[in-house]
């Protein structure tokens, strides 16, 4: 069945490139597979473009597959040699190496220990090897990586819910920090870690977020409206 | 360990047996075959059951690729040479060995993936029950691969391969297959 951008669309569909960017390239995201001269559909959603050449399928995900380049939020489970296992919720446990730390060295061993939370970022993964984290970038620098402080709260919730709530279009992290301070860390696994100063806080905002599953970008400021206002009225 | 008899210039110990200390000693339970050539005679024993064959250091075998790991990869030897096994073999290519030029640039990921065959050749032996492949020559490395939506792929240079339905390219270390025979026209 041909298929347009907006539709739903279902795996097995084709879909009706524009031929006029014979000379161009077209960027297949997520969902979307080329067989021979077709473009097919692989995973159920909604077919999206950006700009003129870049096409995906948003899909309703819970299962997290490792991707590169991810930030996500992962529990240390075991010590192995001179790496760590972490369960980042995928198949297998990643493996986060001792000197993947600021100023890590063979001698300065970084302070981990079996039961911390980590923001890591994915610097390896593939369907057939093991996934790789490190908690510095690129120019050995931490920035917002690194062992979680303690006293947060880990909640999950379906990956579709934190590609929108990182949505620059979506306000609700700003409006909800504008009355209740809070420090977040969401991670593309779907797994967040959440700070705040009082228990009834911490579970407000939970609750806002997860109730912002189903809703519109514009109902979502009202929600959390409500929600700073059931807060204070407390 | 029975001791069948002298080793010397009539005698050569073949496959199935071994020499030590001036004699020619069996390895296996089984019967006594002697090859007579011109001027010498191979002694050689034979198993009753199953195939005489193992992996010997510098032979080259066929294996497939099982698991792969940032510093080394599992395979299974399927065939040493032109004899297809009946039992399978365990060996391990590391990160090393893949390739002749530089060793320390090689990643596993992009020369090998589960469910490849490979081209070896046999390293002398260090441990027990794993052998150790070598695929640092051109002739050695990948033959048959399949891509992620499960076709075979064609290879299209010493260090990709193609998918011919997704065309999709995907990194491996591939083998210089020389053919055998040569049609002129």
């Amino acid at each position: 069945m041909e298929v347009n951008v907006g539709d739903v669309v279902l795996p097995g569909d084709v879909i009706q490139a524009p031929n006029t960017n014979d000379k161009g390239k077209l960027i297949l995201g997520p969902g979307l597979c080329r067989h021979m001269d077709e473009v097919l559909i692989t995973t159920s959603g909604v077919l999206r473009k950006k700009g003129r050449n870049v096409y995906w399928v948003d899909s309703h995900r819970k299962r997290y597959v490792p991707v590169k380049g991810d930030t996500v939020v992962g529990v240390v489970v075991n010590r192995s040699g001179d790496t760590f296992k972490v369960d980042i919720g995928s198949s297998e446990q990643a493996s986060l190496s001792y000197l993947a730390f600021e100023g890590a060295t063979k001698k300065n061993r970084p302070d981990v220990q079996i039961g911390d939370i980590v923001f890591a970022k994915l610097l390896e993964a593939s369907r057939d090897l093991e996934p790789e984290l490190v908690c510095v970038d690129s120019y050995g620098k931490k920035g917002k990586l690194g062992v979680l402080p303690e006293g947060g709260f880990i909640f999950t919730c379906s990956l579709n819910l934190i590609r929108k709530i990182l949505n620059p279009k979506c306000q609700m992290l700003k409006i909800l920090g504008s009355e209740i301070p809070y420090d977040i860390a969401v991670g593309m696994n779907g797994k967040l870690w959440l700070k705040t100063k009082s228990i009834k806080e911490t579970i407000a905002i939970v609750n806002a977020i997860l109730t912002a599953e189903h809703l519109q970008h514009h109902e979502i400021a009202s929600l959390c409206d409500d929600v700073i206002n059931a807060l204070k009225g407390m | 360990g029975q001791r069948l008899c002298l080793a010397d210039k009539e005698h050569i110990s073949g496959c199935g047996t071994y020499e030590r200390n001036g004699y020619i000693y069996s390895t296996l339970a089984g019967v006594v075959n002697v090859v007579k050539e011109e001027r010498s005679s191979i002694i050689e024993v034979h198993s009753s059951k199953g195939q005489g064959i193992i992996p010997a250091p510098g032979d080259i075998v066929t294996a497939k690729v099982t698991i792969v790991t940032q510093k080394f990869c599992k395979c299974v030897i399927k065939c040493i040479g032109d004899t297809v096994l009946t039992r399978p073999y365990r060996a391990i290519v590391r990160k090393e060995d893949v390739c002749a030029t530089e060793k320390d640039k090689v990643e596993i990921i992009k020369s090998f993936r589960p469910g490849d065959i490979i081209l070896g050749r046999v390293l002398p032996l260090t441990e027990v029950h794993t052998y150790h492949l070598s695929t640092a020559e051109n002739e050695l490395g990948v033959v048959i691969a399949y891509s992620e939506s499960g076709v075979a792929m064609v290879p299209v240079s010493w260090t990709e391969m193609q998918c011919p339905k997704t065309y999709v390219k995907e990194p491996r270390k591939v083998a210089k297959v020389v053919p055998e025979t040569v049609t002129v026209d």
